[in-house]
């Protein structure tokens, strides 16, 4: 490489950086904004001209919001839900998913078949159904409402079974002479070796639980029976203007995703790349 | 072991999901398509066959082919303006420059804040008199309250939301291009513009045809930053309201859950032709390798 080259291509990284970092600042802008509003007064949050510091930051309104609303509520419920959504659809899926990718039985295309027609329907076209079977079993304003109709995830189900289909036979054959049965051979055979997988699927379904938004809205009201996300949508009509008061609730709602994002932020980015191929 | 007794293996390891799957999901998804061929009074306690009346009355009013036209709108502008910035800022990324992966945290941050908690920030930031847009763009815009800009407070939230996830497919797409095709064509003397057209194009295509159907995928069932960021109470609503947030309001604010059933079902209507369309043309115009 010439020095003439050598200096352009420095010259271009150069723009390239300045780019990327305006853009980065555009990105976090709302991240910083609701920290620094939550920390401020209603004052200081609607005075004209805008001011960007608070004065005197202070934690009164992440106080307030705790106690005005009912955010431990909040908080419960939302870790519940998405521990038993996370739990049971990927024990549940991965245990179908091998069974679909590696025993021949007869029915296994029209049942797989199935089971993955449901991924090509939008999720509203689901919820009125699912409201009046919750309200038949007497379940509308409860805590179960909000996970049991995903106890099961065809999408998860479908993409293990990717991956048991790309894992080599032999392993498995040695197993099943040795006298394991299906279960014993995907349990302690074959289920390891889709840790990373299981991984993924984890965190997608950690993360579409949390953030959901719609199906818990449609199915509580009560406010002891709502998750973050809906809570919020309370908070809104409840404190209308008072901006530090919700951007103190907002940040409190999303602060546990972002953490564990920074602790596995290679898992979190693979595992929601992952669930790109929905469909 | 027999393959009998595999097959009862089989059938108790697909039991739970099977189930659960036709339960929750299969019949539903039957029954709403059902429920808009009712009409339901006392709640639901009686139901009378009604053919497509709910239909037609969909097809003669003006708020659902407004709804359906919002819906639209917001998907025109938000899938393209999403891939172009997301497209440009993979392209940057991919030209081994240092920090990449503090870009893609960066990035990557939008993806995993809750959609409620971000409309709400979008609030405040869109405020007329205090809010943080106005006072840099020395603007004085109802920004979330005047018909006339309320669709791009939506579609603005929305690219901010989806850029990062996208640039990384985009990425990983443009990472999967051989490194030899470009030094074969630097040897041929081919300029920068004619690599791009002639090798990254063809070859990313895969990746931008399937990053646009998600994208319009997910685009036709927006709700949550129309519930959020516009609100119920707000005049510019009728503005940006979307399929989704019509099925919400007719099926649980206005109980009349046969019509809001009806609406829905054109929704699922139109992503089957999108899953369709994806289908269909995979093969006919995508460059596979």
């Amino acid at each position: 490489m010439t020095n003439n080259q050598r200096a352009g291509h420095r010259r271009s990284n150069l723009i390239i950086h300045t780019v990327l970092i305006a853009a980065s600042i555009v990105m976090i802008i709302p991240f910083a904004w609701m920290i620094l509003t939550s920390l401020k007064t209603v004052t200081e949050a609607t005075q004209i001209p805008v001011i960007i510091f608070p004065s005197h930051p202070n934690l009164s309104s992440y106080a307030k919001a705790f106690e005005k609303s009912d955010f431990a509520h909040y908080y419960v419920n939302t870790v519940f839900t998405a521990f038993m959504k996370t739990v049971f659809p990927v024990i549940f899926s991965s245990m179908a998913a091998y069974a679909f990718a590696r025993i021949r039985f007869p029915g296994r295309t029209i049942l797989f078949f199935i089971i993955i027609s449901v991924m090509m329907v939008p999720n509203p076209v689901f919820y009125t159904p699912q409201y009046l079977l919750m309200s038949k079993w007497g379940l509308v304003n409860t805590v179960t409402a909000l996970w049991i109709c995903s106890l099961v995830s065809p999408f998860a189900m479908f993409m293990l079974r990717q991956f048991f289909l790309g894992i080599s036979k032999e392993l498995e054959e040695a197993a099943i002479l040795d006298g394991c049965n299906p279960f014993q051979t995907f349990r302690y055979i074959m289920l390891p070796l889709v840790k990373s997988a299981l991984v993924a699927i984890v965190i997608i379904q950690l993360l579409w639980s949390w953030n959901e938004l719609q199906w818990p809205l449609i199915i509580n009201s009560s406010p002891d029976k709502l998750t973050l996300s809906s809570g919020l949508a309370t908070l809104v009509s409840m404190f209308s203007t008072n901006y530090p008061v919700l951007m103190a609730g907002a940040f409190m709602a999303v602060i546990p995703m972002i953490v564990l994002f920074f602790l596995f932020q290679k898992r979190f980015i693979e595992g929601v790349a992952f669930s790109a191929h929905k469909g | 072991m027999n393959s009998r007794s595999r097959y009862v293996w089989a059938y108790i390891m697909i039991a739970p999901t099977l189930l659960g799957t036709v339960l929750f999901w299969t019949w539903p998804a039957i029954y709403s398509i059902y429920l808009s061929f009712l009409k339901s009074e006392n709640f639901g306690m009686v139901n009378h066959w009604v053919g497509l009346a709910n239909y037609e009355r969909l097809f003669k009013d003006k708020e659902f082919w407004q709804d359906l036209r919002n819906t639209l709108y917001y998907a025109v502008l938000f899938v393209p303006l999403t891939l172009l910035f997301s497209t440009f800022f993979a392209v940057l990324l991919n030209a081994k420059i240092r920090g990449l992966s503090a870009y893609r945290v960066i990035f990557f941050l939008p993806q995993v804040t809750m959609p409620a908690a971000a409309a709400m920030v979008w609030v405040v930031l869109f405020a007329r008199d205090y809010g943080l847009i106005n006072h840099l763009l020395g603007t004085h815009v109802a920004w979330i309250s005047d018909t006339r800009f309320a669709m791009f407070a939506l579609v603005i939230v929305g690219v901010w939301g989806a850029i990062g996830f996208n640039m990384l497919l985009i990425l990983a797409g443009l990472q999967g291009i051989p490194r030899a095709l470009y030094e074969a064509a630097e040897i041929d003397g081919a300029v920068r513009f004619r690599k791009f057209r002639y090798i990254t194009m063809p070859l990313l295509t895969p990746t931008l045809f399937f990053t646009t159907v998600v994208l319009m995928i997910g685009a036709t069932q927006i709700f949550d930053s129309i519930y959020l960021l516009i609100g119920k109470t707000n005049v510019a609503l009728p503005a940006v309201r979307s399929l989704v947030y019509a099925y919400y309001q007719n099926s649980f604010v206005y109980y009349d859950q046969n019509y809001g059933a009806a609406i829905v079902d054109i929704l699922l209507v139109i992503n089957l032709i999108l899953t369709g369309l994806q289908f269909a043309f995979q093969k006919k115009w995508v460059f596979y390798d």
